[in-house]
């Protein structure tokens, strides 16, 4: 590729996306099935940010992976996790990042929170009313003109949501849901969203076969970060290995069941 | 039938040349200059928000001189090169070579054919690292590469801007020193250029991925002992 100059007419202008198009750069997907699908994650509010956790299974009608990473920092200061197809989940992150950074590159400005989830909506009705290799994100940063966590779902066709409390994606949404329907409040401390949060995927993983719980025989956890205004965080193996020896513990002694109380 | 008047081409060339040489003369020099961990670039620009210095990518800067427009375009096309570079390989792959010549054969092309040749010389630099080691290029409005070893200038006034470097810098510094040097040989002897007139930007490895770094009007008086 030779240095890619275009007049002022046809400049595609900071949008990586465009440029890419215009270049040759993007091609529709492939037409296969059956490839690796990963699933469930969970992004909550809290006071001071969001509390984002994520499995790390991927299945395609066994476990194809055990230690997959759905979640990745899209910049200093935004989360994006991906369920669906895992292979269009990492190249739709990788152009998320890539694109975030070359508007910043181009114009000298940073990207608005909002304007990085409107960024998002046609990249994903695009892939998914094309292919069948269906990609579902959620997206969730921290505004620093608004100095909150702000968290933005997607539907399949691209539609972009705001969400005040909590959104989960991928299949073991109906179980994940249910604990974080029962466990939310406005005012939770990072703490407890955090503990809230884990808690929904270890309920996601106890209940769908799509979704990965702790593994405590590999080593292998949910990923756990956090968005504040410190930025993208995520959270050390040891400390994640603590918050889910917990619940194990609790759920043990309960003999299998939450035992009445949200735990 | 139209007029068409025979011009030499050494005329042609020397008119070319004098046209693009008048444009870059008008603007103010840039300095790029290797300091013991990093790479420094300056520039004596009045403008706060229209750069002369910016980031291409992880480990590479591009300064221009000359026309705005002109360099500005050529800024862009240097990050879309790089981010689809790295996007289609890997970022490791997106080498500073590449794209000075890319740089040089553009600049050629319009110096011989363009409709005028562009008013603008580029500098980009490459901060070495484990993969590749520290460059400097300067290329010219009619497509001359020149590949520097410590530092460079580009723009109005350049030769003696250079003579006053090479005197002050035979050997690398630290960033507060080679700025010292680099502001000093932009100045001159007969002048001083105030803190909110420079454009300074490093690249150097602060742990992440991007090296680049604009340093604020505080950082720069500080490291000058203003």
């Amino acid at each position: 590729m030779g240095l890619p100059l275009f007049s002022a007419s046809e400049d595609p202008g900071p949008n990586f996306v465009r440029f890419a198009e215009v270049s040759g750069l993007l091609t529709t997907p492939d037409q296969t099935l059956d490839a690796p699908h990963a699933t469930t994650v969970v992004a909550l509010r809290y006071a001071q940010g969001v509390v984002m956790v994520g499995d790390r299974q991927a299945t395609a009608g066994y476990i194809a992976s055990r230690d997959v990473r759905k979640i990745e920092a899209a910049d200093a200061y935004t989360a994006l996790a991906i369920s669906g197809s895992a292979a269009r989940g990492m190249e739709f992150i990788r152009l998320a990042q890539l694109s975030f950074e070359h508007y910043q590159k181009m114009t000298d400005a940073d990207l608005t929170l909002e304007g990085k989830a409107n960024y998002l909506s046609p990249i994903i009705q695009r892939n998914n009313l094309s292919s069948p290799l269906v990609v579902v994100p959620l997206l969730a940063g921290w505004d620093p003109t608004r100095r909150e966590g702000r968290i933005f779902e997607y539907d399949g066709a691209g539609g972009c949501y705001e969400r005040r409390d909590f959104a989960t994606i991928g299949s073991g949404t109906p179980f994940a849901e249910s604990a974080l329907r029962l466990g939310f409040r406005t005012d939770l401390t990072r703490e407890e969203a955090l503990d809230l949060a884990a808690l929904a995927i270890y309920e996601a993983g106890d209940n769908d076969p799509s979704t990965g719980g702790p593994d405590f025989v590999r080593g292998i956890f949910p990923m756990v970060v956090t968005i504040d205004a410190a930025g993208f965080a995520e959270l050390p193996t040891d400390d994640v290995r603590v918050r889910y020896e917990a619940i194990n513990e609790r759920r043990t002694q309960a003999q299998g069941v939450a035992g009445g109380t949200l735990r | 039938m139209s007029n068409y008047f025979y011009v030499s081409p050494e005329q042609l060339i020397k008119d070319r040349a004098e046209f693009a040489q008048k444009g870059i003369a008008r603007g103010r020099a840039i300095v790029a200059t290797i300091y013991d961990v990093g790479i420094v670039l300056v520039a004596e620009n009045q403008s706060a928000s229209l750069n002369k210095i910016s980031e291409i990518y992880d480990r590479i800067a591009f300064a221009g001189v000359g026309k705005y427009n002109e360099f500005d375009r050529l800024r862009e096309a240097g990050i879309r090169w790089a981010d689809s570079t790295g996007y289609t390989y890997s970022r490791e792959d997106v080498d500073v070579r590449a794209l000075a010549n890319y740089y040089a054969q553009h600049l050629g092309d319009m110096f011989t054919e363009g409709p005028k040749p562009l008013e603008v010389e580029i500098l980009v630099a490459q901060l070495g690292g484990t993969v590749r080691p520290s460059k400097l290029y300067r290329i010219a409005y009619e497509g001359t590469i020149a590949d520097e070893p410590h530092f460079a200038v580009v723009g109005g006034d350049a030769d003696a801007i250079r003579a006053r470097l090479a005197e002050a810098e035979q050997e690398v510094h630290d960033l507060a020193t080679t700025l010292r040097n680099a502001v000093a040989a932009l100045a001159g002897t007969d002048r001083e250029i105030a803190v909110p007139d420079l454009e300074v930007a490093v690249l150097e490895d602060r742990g992440g991925r991007r090296t680049f770094l604009r340093l604020t009007d505080e950082q720069v008086a500080e490291l000058l002992g203003h």
